[in-house]
This record gives structure tokens, sequence and C-alpha cells, in this order.
């Protein structure tokens, strides 16, 4: 037994010592996200994929670094970007003017709006404004619940808040609907095995982009990728791997 | 809803039994640093030590009385913002000082419990011999009170072993933290869920197993 347990703490600190020398290497960015933001970031066959890993590549190709992708529940990564552990979020980070204040954001790279999404055959909600009197989900910590309390009715909105799983219990009616960005909202409804409907039009316009620590090492490095992002964006690899996620370019307004 | 699909599963299990040892060594380490805190501790209780006791008391009372997940935040997240050196700390470290000082404080009181459940007369008899008040604690207390302890602390291992699953919050992709990861990409979370409660239960039911024969062994001496 006590073997076991020391060979399990030499194995724990072994572990430890190798994350601590990565963690010191300045050409590496270092990448966090959710992993759980279908199809911007998901896990498949133990594989991390997206269009957000793709992008991500692509600038750091262009910058001449490696990338090191840092998964973590979605309520840890600002968190994770404040105490210096990442350089940036790709997770469709929406600027908001709470971010802005806080963070240092490079230009957009996609442009999307805020989308209703119901079960299948629940024709009593069509849009934004059928959502009084009814019970809405969304993640902890994206900005659809401010945009909803932003609504003049939100008060009579019973909005919930999710650590993830949203889709599911609108999918099982726990709750009326869902607010998720329209592009990954299609895209679920597309892809996956629940019976889920748009729910009218978007209803809110919303510009993704990358935020980064405001100082000066932080507005440094934002300068250098937003420089790559323009490059991307010039070249059309941007285009071209949005294409390839959703069949549409997402990466112009 | 769709049957349940369980080709799906059996290609899951082995990408998820690959993060099993990380969660096993986080909760085993856990369990080494709080066992050794909480035996510290329960001492100090005992022998009512003037000013360790305070500590320990107030130790006990913060650790016990607030939310595990809140105090990963605490010291992953917000004692970095007030001393920049802690960002040192990564997530497999924050998670087993975490699991340490939160489970400890459990450990700590129910290491008590054992200790104080040993009869007095015990203390008595071995004092009057001549063994100093730390000779009776370490040859005659508590070898006792570890037989009576060793069920509740196997609990607390148990229990600790799937508190693990907080470590994603910090970034540490670990059993849980895949699992939430991978029915992102399926959408197929019923039987994600569903492969790692299994995996988490038969892990349990092995625990339990060696308990029972550790228990065996402890008992030993009180069989005729």
């Amino acid at each position: 037994m006590r073997h076991m347990l020391s060979a399990a703490m030499l194995a724990v600190s072994l572990g430890l010592a190798g994350q601590a020398m990565a963690q010191d290497d300045d050409q590496t960015l270092k990448v966090g996200m959710s992993g759980g933001y279908f199809p911007f970031t998901f896990v498949e066959q133990d594989t991390l994929k997206g269009f957000e890993v793709d992008v991500m590549n692509a600038v750091a190709e262009r910058l001449g670094v490696e990338v090191e992708y840092i998964t973590a529940n979605f309520s840890g990564l600002f968190g994770m970007l404040e105490s210096g552990r990442i350089d940036t979020i790709a997770n469709q980070i929406t600027i908001t003017d709470e971010r802005q204040k806080k963070y240092a954001f490079t230009q957009p790279y996609v442009y999307d709006g805020a989308q209703v999404v119901v079960k299948r055959g629940n024709e009593g909600i069509e849009g934004v404004e059928d959502l009084r009197g009814k019970t809405v989900a969304v993640n902890l910590g994206s900005n659809y619940e401010q945009l909803l309390r932003e609504l003049p009715y939100s008060d009579e909105i019973d909005i919930r808040t999710y650590e993830s799983n949203i889709e599911q219990d609108t999918a099982l009616g726990r709750v009326d609907a869902f607010v998720m960005d329209r592009v990954s909202a299609s895209q679920v409804i597309k892809e996956k095995p629940l019976p889920l409907a748009l729910a009218g039009k978007p209803f809110s316009d919303i510009r993704n982009a990358l935020p980064f620590r405001d100082d000066q090492a932080g507005r440094e490095l934002r300068d250098r990728v937003d420089r790559a992002l323009a490059e991307l964006k010039e070249d059309g690899t941007l285009s071209e791997i949005s294409q390839e996620w959703f069949g549409s370019d997402i990466t112009q307004p | 809803m769709n049957a349940l699909d369980v080709d799906y599963m059996l290609g899951l299990m082995p990408i998820l039994l690959g993060y099993l040892p990380l969660t096993l060594q986080m909760a085993a380490a856990g369990m080494v640093l709080a066992l050794i805190l909480a035996c510290l501790m329960a001492v100090v209780r005992v022998l009512a030590i003037p000013g360790l006791n305070a500590f320990t008391l107030l130790f006990i009372s913060f650790f016990r009385g607030t939310p595990l997940l809140v105090q990963l935040f605490l010291f992953y997240y917000g004692l970095p913002q007030l001393l920049s050196v802690l960002t040192q700390i990564n997530g497999i470290t924050a998670t087993i000082m975490g699991l340490t000082l939160h489970f400890s404080a459990y450990m700590a009181e129910s290491i008590r419990a054992a200790i104080v459940g040993v009869d007095r007369s015990q203390t008595d008899a071995a004092l009057s011999i001549g063994m100093t008040r730390g000779q009776t604690m370490r040859r005659i207390v508590l070898p006792q009170a570890t037989r009576v302890a060793v069920p509740t602390l196997m609990n607390y291992f148990i229990d600790m072993i799937k508190a693990t699953s907080l470590a994603f919050t910090l970034g540490v992709t670990e059993l849980m933290g895949a699992t939430q990861k991978e029915a992102a990409g399926s959408f197929l979370y019923f039987e994600a869920f569903i492969s790692v409660a299994l995996i988490y239960w038969g892990v349990v039911e092995l625990l339990a197993w060696l308990q029972r024969r550790l228990e065996t062994r402890l008992n030993r001496a009180y069989q005729r």
C-alpha cells in the first residue's frame, strides 16, 4: 500500500514538473477554451477539434510560435486569463462594453447573432418577443444572459444559467428555449440527434474576438495576433476555415 | 429519444479510462497529505495544545464550512490576484491542495473521535507503567484508534475520488472533464455520462473490496 501511494505521488510530481516546464516557454501561445462548444471547440476520440482550433493553429503558424491548448470549464477561463495562466481565450468570446473595459481585444474574426432555440414542434415561441413568461437557458458566463436582461420585458423571463448541457435540457423540455449564437445553434441542429429548431431571426449583432490581458505584455501580444488575423483574413485562410466548418463565411460582417 | 448507442460507449470507455490514472493520482496524493495533516490536527485537539488548538479549530471551521469548489476557486483564481507568485501553482497542484485542506478538516474530526473512543483506562494503564504521553499515544491509543477510524476514512477517500471531478474548472482534464468534452463533440450525453458513472462506480467498488480486506486484517487481534 505504502509503495503504491509513494509511486502515485512520484508520478504526480513528475507530471507537475513537466507542466511547469511547458509554462516557462515564451515561444508558446497558450490558448484557453472550453472544449465543450460544438463546432467551435469540442473533442472527438480524445482529439481537440473545431473552428477555433483551426483558426488558432493558423494564427500560431503565421506568428511562428507553438500553440498550447488548455481546456477548462467555461466559467474558469477568464480566471485563468486574469491569473496569467493562459494568454487568450478562443471560445467565441463576444465583445461587450464591460469586457472591453477590462481586456484588450483583437479585431472580430466572427460575425454572428443571438438566436433563440426551442424544442422541435414548439410553435408557441417564434422569436425573442415570445419569451415573456418562459424559462430560458443560457450558459454561465456567456453574454446571452446579459442580452436577455437588457430586453424591456426581461423581468418576465425566467433565465436559468447552466454550466453546460443547455441543448440537452431544452430537448428534454425542462426549459422552453435556450439562447446561443446562430451559427453554432444551426450547426447543433444539423449535426446532432437532438429535436431542436431555430425560433425566428437572430435578435442581436454579435462580434467575437480574442481577449488579452490589458497590460503592456498583453497588448503587445494582442497586436501581433491582431496582425496575424488581418493577414489571414486578407489571404482567405479564415474564410476557408469557415467554409469547411459551416459551409458559409462567418468571418465577414 | 434514440436508443442507447452502445457502440459509441464501447469506443468511449478506453478513452475515458486513459484519464483515470490522473483522477486516482490526485485523489491518492490528496489522501496521503490529508491523512498526515488530519492526524496532526486530531492530536492537537485531543491534547488541547494551547494556541495550536485554537488555530486548528479555526482551520476546521473554515474548511468544513465552505464548499470545496469555493476553496478551489479561491486558491486558483483568487489568491494569485493578491500574490502573483501563486500563479506558478498549476491546476493539478491546486486540486491536490484543495482536496488536502478540505478533507483533512473532516478527517481530523473523525480521527479525533476514534482517539477519544479508546477507553480512558488504556491511557491510565499506560501512564501508570511509566510511558510518557507521547508514547502512550503512539503505542497504545493510535493503533486502536486506527481500527475504528478506517471505515470513515475510507468513506472520505471515496468522496475525494469523486471530488476530483471539480478539477476541470481549474483546467485539469481529468475523468469528468474528458467526459464533458467528448459529450460536447457527440451530443450523446446519456451515453457519455453513463460511461463515466460506471467507471467511478467500478473504482469505488474495488476500493470497498480492499477496505473489507483491510478491516479483516485490522480485526485479527480481536478475533477468537
